[in-house]
């Protein structure tokens, strides 16, 4: 079940508008194929109804609607002097409150094979009566969607919970044309292992989120949304070529890192190179807001993996020490990709700040989820990868603080790691209780970025919303 | 000359600006006199984290140990906050494709052939 706001502004005091094309492209944008689409109007002077939109014919209706409930005829709602709490700007409209009444405020259209099931000559039309206003109507639609929604769909992963329009396939499709879009007209030598990064995979947690938030505001345009969510997953590539030059990683994605396959200068070169050019698509889109929302999280980013490298020397580190990188090294650009999308969407400044700390604690659970990947052998990469590369690891440092197992493992981290420590500590932490904390401190922070988004309306987006922050946690790749 | 630099911009760069940044930094101010007198020195300490940036990741070059390579990255990510906060949408845009040639350049192992970075940055502020 999907929820939306469909608004739009009526310039006439009497008016039909025909929502027919908006509402087939909410379905079409939703992925609903068979099931239902629920209207229900949010005011009690704008009614809805189905007929032809035929122009002597609507003015038929409206003749219609006059002579039965003509305007000034004696109504008693009209007669503020007996009416109690009446505001400064109440209209004289009872007339257009009975003209409601004949009309209706609820209507389900069925949808089939993706498409509104209408006859030949029926339109939906939502019926001003006292206008011209800006309205609003609530959608929701329910039934059989093209594709079960996951968060982390683009890679088969996840158990998806939810679906929400603009978590749906078109809108994920738009990304990534938009990417390939911008890699076609790259030089081949940085366009080429960048390209091999982008079809490998990857969540696309960012693009997701910038795409969800944009769909917030009152300014909801889903090309722009679309090349902001693609320049942010540009980014977040270009900051990955440089981590695997740094980390010395041969592969990400079951492909060869930049590094690796091309040498570090053409890593240290792509990485500039997407860099730049993401930070300049950002900047093309010109809303200064936006593009300070990113510069400040990828500065952020860069200097938590400064910190990260130095801690360690003191591998495996703390839990504040490990706050504050995974802060900066991964839940800023989630922040960002929150509070960018919804300022796109020109979304309030309560709006934005909720997403934007829903972001940093979804950022900070999915690193965790991350961290404890490393110790599943169901999840496709070399179990151990984080420990052979000293990488601050939350279950290792809970390891460590262990009573039973902890000596162990720090006497074996302050060693050299071969296989056999590397498979030892593995061992050892899936031993101790490290991997559930872990888990439960994920899940907390979870459940704190739910309810970060209790107090803001969020156009029907709650539970994609939520579903995704849940997906981020429980995933085992 | 005055340096109106806040605490902030020059937050972990403290090695760098005794090393080269403030000399960049310097030069670059000329640069920046048609701009609006607060936003003059953010611009010019823009361009020189790039120019200092690139350098040190040995950009066009032998790539920079790991270490050097964050902090050059650093440079790069304060530079783009800078300019966002203080530069026209126009010279953001010019200071991006000036990284994007010089970068270019260098992946097609072609940077003896590319314009200096600093020629790149002074033509980027004409971008006003």
């Amino acid at each position: 079940m999907i929820g939306r706001r469909l608004r739009f502004e009526t310039t006439q005091a009497t008016e039909f508008v025909d929502i027919t094309d908006r509402l087939r492209e909410e379905v079409h944008r939703a992925g609903l194929k068979i099931g239902r689409l629920h209207l229900q109007s949010l005011h009690t002077t704008l009614g809805l109804a189905v007929n032809e939109n035929e122009p002597l014919l609507l003015r038929d209706f409206q003749v219609l609607l006059e002579r039965i409930a003509p305007e000034g005829a004696g109504y008693e709602h009209d007669d503020f002097a007996r009416r109690m709490n009446v505001a400064t700007n109440e209209p004289v409209n009872g007339h257009a409150h009975c003209r409601q009444l004949l009309l209706t405020g609820f209507t389900t259209v069925l949808v089939e094979d993706g498409d509104l099931v209408l006859g030949q000559w029926q339109s939906v039309f939502a019926v001003e009566l006292d206008g011209p206003r800006h309205r609003q109507l609530a959608l929701q639609l329910d039934g059989e969607f093209a594709s079960p929604l996951s968060p982390f769909s683009g890679e088969g992963q996840g158990e998806g919970r939810g679906r929400s329009a603009e978590a749906g396939p078109a809108s994920q499709t738009l990304v990534e044309l938009e990417l390939a879009r911008q890699l076609l007209v790259d030089p081949e030598p940085v366009a080429t292992p960048m390209r091999r990064l982008v079809e490998a995979g990857g969540k696309r947690m960012r693009p997701r989120l910038v795409q969800l938030t944009a769909g917030i505001g009152p300014r909801s345009e889903p090309l722009r949304a679309a090349a902001l969510a693609a320049a942010v997953e540009l980014l977040h590539n270009a900051t990955l070529i440089h981590d695997d030059y740094v980390d010395e990683s041969t592969h990400r994605r079951g492909q060869p890192t930049v590094a690796a396959a091309e040498g570090p200068e053409r890593a240290v070169a792509v990485g500039d190179y997407y860099f730049a050019k993401a930070t300049r698509l950002i900047a093309e889109i010109g809303n200064r807001d936006v593009t300070s929302t990113i510069a400040e999280a990828l500065e952020a980013i860069c200097a938590s993996q400064i910190d990260d490298v130095a801690l360690r020397g003191a591998f495996p580190g703390d839990h504040d020490s490990y706050l504050r990188v995974v802060r900066g090294k991964t839940a800023a650009l989630f922040a960002a990709a929150c509070a960018s999308g919804a300022l796109l969407s020109e979304a309030g400044p309560e709006v934005v700040d909720a997403l934007r700390r829903y972001g940093d604690l979804v950022g900070v659970a999915f690193q965790m989820a991350d961290d404890m990947v490393d110790f599943s052998p169901s999840s496709g990469k070399p179990v151990g990868l984080d420990i052979r590369q000293r990488v601050l690891s939350l279950p290792l440092i809970y390891a460590a603080e262990d009573r039973t197992v902890g000596p162990e493992v720090r006497r074996l981290l302050a060693g050299s790691l071969g296989d056999a420590e590397v498979g030892r500590v593995t061992d050892l932490v899936i031993s101790s209780n490290a991997l559930d904390r872990v888990r439960d401190e994920a899940t907390a922070l979870v459940e704190t970025a739910v309810h970060e988004l209790e107090a803001i309306e969020l156009d029907g987006l709650r539970p994609i919303l939520i579903s995704l922050a849940r997906s981020a946690v429980d995933r085992t790749a | 000359m005055s340096i109106q630099l806040v605490e902030r911009d020059l937050d972990r760069l403290e090695s760098l600006w005794e090393d080269g940044l403030s000399d960049a930094y310097r030069s670059y101010l000329e640069a920046v006199q048609a701009y609006e007198p607060e936003a003059q020195p953010r611009l010019a300490l823009a361009a020189a984290l790039i120019e200092i940036g690139l350098r040190l990741q040995g950009l066009g070059g032998r790539a920079a140990a790991a270490p050097t390579l964050l902090m050059g990255d650093l440079c790069l990510a304060r530079s783009s906050r800078l300019l966002a906060g203080a530069a026209p949408q126009s010279v953001q845009i010019a200071f991006a494709r000036a990284i994007e040639t010089l970068s270019s350049s260098a992946a097609s192992g072609s940077s003896a052939l590319a314009p200096r970075t600093r020629d790149l940055l002074l033509r980027a502020f004409e971008a006003k």
